[in-house]
């Protein structure tokens, strides 16, 4: 485990610790020794192209699948049913009775999971935006509202942990920065979600966390802006860039003149970038900076440096 | 087992099926043994040869001798409700909510206790509808029913018994296929004609060996009335074996749940 991780995990409890899961398929193997811890209060994004088993271990931590290996816990103690009682969760598809409403769907969530009451019914399907409907029945829906009565279910009772797979899957655009608000506002009463998704926009947007998957390694995991940033990018910007391209040369020999946003960019180790020691480096050799800015990398391009997509 | 029985009300309730069903077997039974009374047990006793023999023995269709009867032309009715079993099911496995089941809180052994409380509850009422259907046409047949009423009565709990073995295999076979139309038709086929032939076949040529056959251990149960016999003897023996059958029932009932659950605790959901 990379050592920054290490410091972030001694300051936070886990919430979730994977011990090198295995699971495979006859010969197919869909995970291969994962293991990562999942910090309380954290938004931890499982990312991976299609088949790189954020499913299958999202599906083994819900115990619908069985480990070949490995093991895992849930606030230190193995899975169990009381375990996922408390945990709000939302697998692969939306899950419900067909021909019963949104609201009898979700009394059967409440009567299995004990979470919620019948007016917390009410208030999830209001939070959703199904309330209008909650008396259709299930098969009636749109893929979009039985994603949100998905959500609905796992929202019942207010728990403390969710786990989303493919959350906002068959919503349109309103729905999906809807579900982004939800999930930032979910993280800032204290909740830890973790969510499997291949939207990387969306990852990058509400994510603390990351864990990125391919063919069912862990490629990397921790916190999101140290995945990110695997180098410093420095952006400024002078009046002349010519003249600050070659003053900037003492700091690095990677530097690229961008003429479409008209700043100098520089690639430095990561951690090495010093803002105030550019600026008066500038200042001291006669330049004044217009823009100075300590970049993340974006994480479609550092998921495709990752997984050489 | 109040949550779990709590849960499968809520799922029950509304699932039409399950309403077309009682419908169905609130007409089908009493409909069924009038027909028989009329078209069978009536119409034999004008045959010259037989007529006289019958009109000697008991009217079958009075108490005590009608529990006997009416469970055992109901039993032949299994079918009806052993389609809504396999639907239910089938229908868990459809639309994944088995799965949710589990994420929602259950232990896998939660979920298959609660297909037992389903069977349970589909066989109670089947049973209930028997008792009614008895009742109706005992009170209606009998000159004096008070003395005779509860005489015979053992048979309520061996129509259950049997009710409850046979659906559940129609929901072992649900768990094995999970495909609804599949496992209909093999339930279907199964119980008419498949085990039917082989039990006539073991009675001919393997000394009877179709009697441990899953359907036909608990068939003989409730033996048939005795005017669809022409030996005494042969009728006779059927009684005799209804026993044994408590005890092949309750271990085919062990057994057949026990893999229901190791299944279930086994495989991927």
């Amino acid at each position: 485990m990379p050592h920054y991780l290490q410091a972030n995990f001694t300051e936070m409890s886990s919430v979730l610790t994977l011990n090198s899961i295995s699971k495979f398929y006859g010969p197919i193997r869909a995970l291969n020794n994962v293991s990562f811890e999942v910090p309380q209060g954290s938004v931890f994004g499982i990312l991976g192209p299609n088949g790189s088993g954020k499913t299958t271990l999202l599906s083994i931590i819900l115990d619908v699948l069985k480990a070949n290996n490995g093991n895992f816990l849930w606030f230190d103690h193995p899975g169990s049913p009381e375990q996922r009682k408390k945990i709000g969760s939302l697998l692969e598809t939306p899950n419900f009775y067909h021909y019963l409403s949104a609201i009898d769907n979700l009394k059967v969530t409440q009567s299995i999971s004990g979470r919620g009451t019948r007016e917390d019914i009410d208030e999830v399907l209001k939070k959703v935006k199904l309330y209008e409907r909650r008396k259709s029945r299930f098969k009636t829906y749109s893929l979009g509202m039985k994603q949100r009565l998905a959500i609905a279910a796992s929202l019942l009772g207010n728990p403390k942990v969710l786990v989303l797979d493919e959350p906002t899957n068959g919503l349109d655009p309103v729905g999906i920065a809807e579900i982004r608000e939800l999930i930032v506002e979910l993280k800032k009463s204290g909740h830890t979600i973790i969510m499997a998704s291949h939207l990387l926009d969306e990852v990058e947007k509400v994510c603390t966390h990351v864990a990125i998957l391919k063919t069912g390694d862990v490629i990397t995991t921790g916190d999101v802006n140290e995945v990110l940033q695997d180098e410093d990018v420095v952006e400024v910007s002078a009046a002349d860039l010519n003249v600050l391209a070659n003053v900037l040369q003492q700091f690095s020999s990677d530097i690229s003149i961008s003429n479409v946003s008209n700043t100098v960019q520089l690639l430095l180790p990561k951690g090495t970038a010093k803002l105030d020691e550019i600026n008066r480096f500038c200042f001291d050799h006669g330049i004044v900076l217009n823009h100075l800015l300590l970049k993340k990398k974006r994480l479609e391009a550092r998921f495709f440096e990752l997984t050489n997509n | 087992m109040t949550n779990l029985l709590k849960t499968e009300w809520l799922k029950l309730k509304k699932y039409w099926a399950f309403w077309w069903m009682t419908g169905i077997v609130a007409l089908a039974y009493p409909g069924m043994n009038y027909s028989i009374y009329y078209n069978g047990y009536k119409d034999q006793l004008k045959d010259k040869n037989w007529g006289p023999i019958l009109k000697m023995l008991p009217n079958p269709f009075t108490f005590p001798d009608v529990w006997q009867t009416v469970a055992f032309i109901s039993s032949l009715f299994v079918f009806i409700p052993s389609i809504v079993v396999i639907m239910f099911i089938t229908n868990e496995y459809t639309f994944k909510t088995h799965r949710q089941n589990v994420i929602d809180g259950w232990s896998r052994k939660d979920f298959m206790t609660s297909k037992m409380i389903d069977v349970a509850i589909i066989s109670l009422l089947v049973t209930v509808l028997y008792f009614i259907t008895a009742t109706i046409i005992g009170l209606d047949n009998s000159t004096n029913p008070s003395g005779n009423f509860w005489k015979g009565s053992q048979y309520i709990g061996l129509f259950f018994l049997q009710v409850f073995s046979q659906l559940s295999i129609a929901l072992l076979i649900s768990l094995l296929v999970r495909k609804a139309f599949i496992a209909l038709g093999i339930f279907i086929f199964y119980f008419f004609p498949l085990e039917p032939i082989l039990v006539q076949l073991g009675k001919r040529y393997a000394n009877d060996a179709g009697k441990f056959l899953p359907l036909e251990i608990s068939d003989r149960l409730i033996p048939a009335p005795r005017f669809f016999f022409r030996q005494q003897s042969e009728w006779d023996a059927l009684v005799a074996q209804s026993n044994i059958h408590i005890l092949y029932t309750v271990l085919l009932l062990a057994i057949t749940w026990g893999i229901c659950f190791w299944i279930n605790a086994k495989r991927d959901l």
